[in-house]
């Protein structure tokens, strides 16, 4: 097993099949990289909204329980 | 109960719960494997395996057009598999299974069309020929695309589900006839490089780094189907207490006091 181009400019060019030969590398790693990266990115933003509304009702609810208590001992 | 006990290891499998945390992980490995193999075989392919004696350099584009085609095809027996196990048990997690696989087929399947258009102009002088085993693929996308879009088109969640379900297995139709269209109308598309019954019809140096390539293709799609169906988790289990225990742990304050 051997290299197949003394240099980087023929492995660019090769032999003439270079810009079908890359297109086809740049397009094909394109789309699988946007396939891993947007699941990655939705996974954190649906647990950060997760995150925001549970805090928030978790904060609704201690705050009505805390104007609630009051009013009961008033009875 | 024995019987019970028997099915115990299917109803924790169709558990999203379960699937999330196991799956989870599996993930640092499954990242390693996949960037390790698909860095490797393009390597090797590109820069190192011989030229073709007729094709020159343009037929390294084999190492990728190869593995995408191949798992278009397996990741549609998937997805119909999914969806009947979903039609049949009513499971959730396969119904999410299939939905994940929709776009990672869809676009594979892009990938195996593109790459070969570009890989026919210097081959056979065109980019797109009607072609009976193109225009299977071509079937192919479509039907990914559909199941997709069903996904979408009905208000009821359970609704798309079976839609999509039943047009990925009417579906199936295509896959043998993408398989054989290559011996059965014999035009432009070579025959299979690869047979499970004979010899590689390729050399054992040009052979090696496809072999590696197809290898990383299947975990990358282990990888990309696993994250799809953990955000589909989240998603539909969102108000569920684990869900929100998770995202509690996991992520900063949010809500400023």
């Amino acid at each position: 097993m051997s290299p197949q181009f003394d240099s980087l400019k023929q492995l660019w060019d090769m032999a003439g099949h270079g810009p079908y030969v890359w297109t086809v590398v740049l397009v094909s790693l394109a789309v699988l990289g946007w396939l891993l990266i947007r699941p990655v990115q939705q996974h954190r933003d649906n647990l950060q909204s997760i995150a925001r509304q549970s805090q928030r009702q978790q904060l609704q609810q201690a705050a009505s329980t805390s104007s609630a208590e009051p009013s009961e001992e008033d009875k | 109960m024995a019987a019970g006990r028997n099915w115990n290891w299917f109803h924790r499998m169709g558990s999203p719960r379960w699937f999330y945390e196991t799956t989870g992980r599996w993930l640092p490995w499954l990242w390693v494997l996949t960037l390790g193999l698909m860095l490797t075989g393009l390597i090797w392919g590109l820069a190192y395996a011989p030229q073709d004696a007729k094709q020159g350099n343009s037929f390294r584009i084999i190492y990728l057009h190869v593995p995408a085609s191949f798992l278009a095809l397996a990741g549609y027996y998937l997805m119909a598999i999914a969806g009947a196990i979903g039609l049949i048990w009513k499971m959730k997690l396969s119904y999410m299974v299939m939905k994940s696989a929709a776009p990672i087929g869809a676009a594979l399947t892009f990938i195996a069309l593109f790459t070969g258009a570009v890989w026919g102009k210097p081959t056979w002088g065109t980019y797109w020929v009607w072609d009976a085993r193109i225009t299977s693929m071509l079937i192919l996308l479509f039907l990914y695309l559909g199941v997709l879009a069903l996904q979408y088109a009905f208000h009821s969640q359970e609704t798309g589900n079976k839609a999509s379900a039943i047009l990925a297995l009417v579906g199936t139709v295509n896959i043998p006839i993408i398989y054989k269209s290559v011996d059965w109308w014999y035009t432009l598309h070579q025959p299979a490089t690869i047979k499970f019954t004979s010899a590689p019809s390729m050399h054992m140096d040009m052979f090696q780094p496809l072999l590696v390539m197809i290898i990383a293709m299947y975990s990358f799609y282990g990888l990309a189907l696993i994250l799809y169906t953990r955000v589909e988790i989240l998603r539909r289990e969102r108000k569920s207490s684990w869900v929100r225990e998770l995202a509690l742990r996991t992520q900063p304050a949010q809500v400023d006091q």
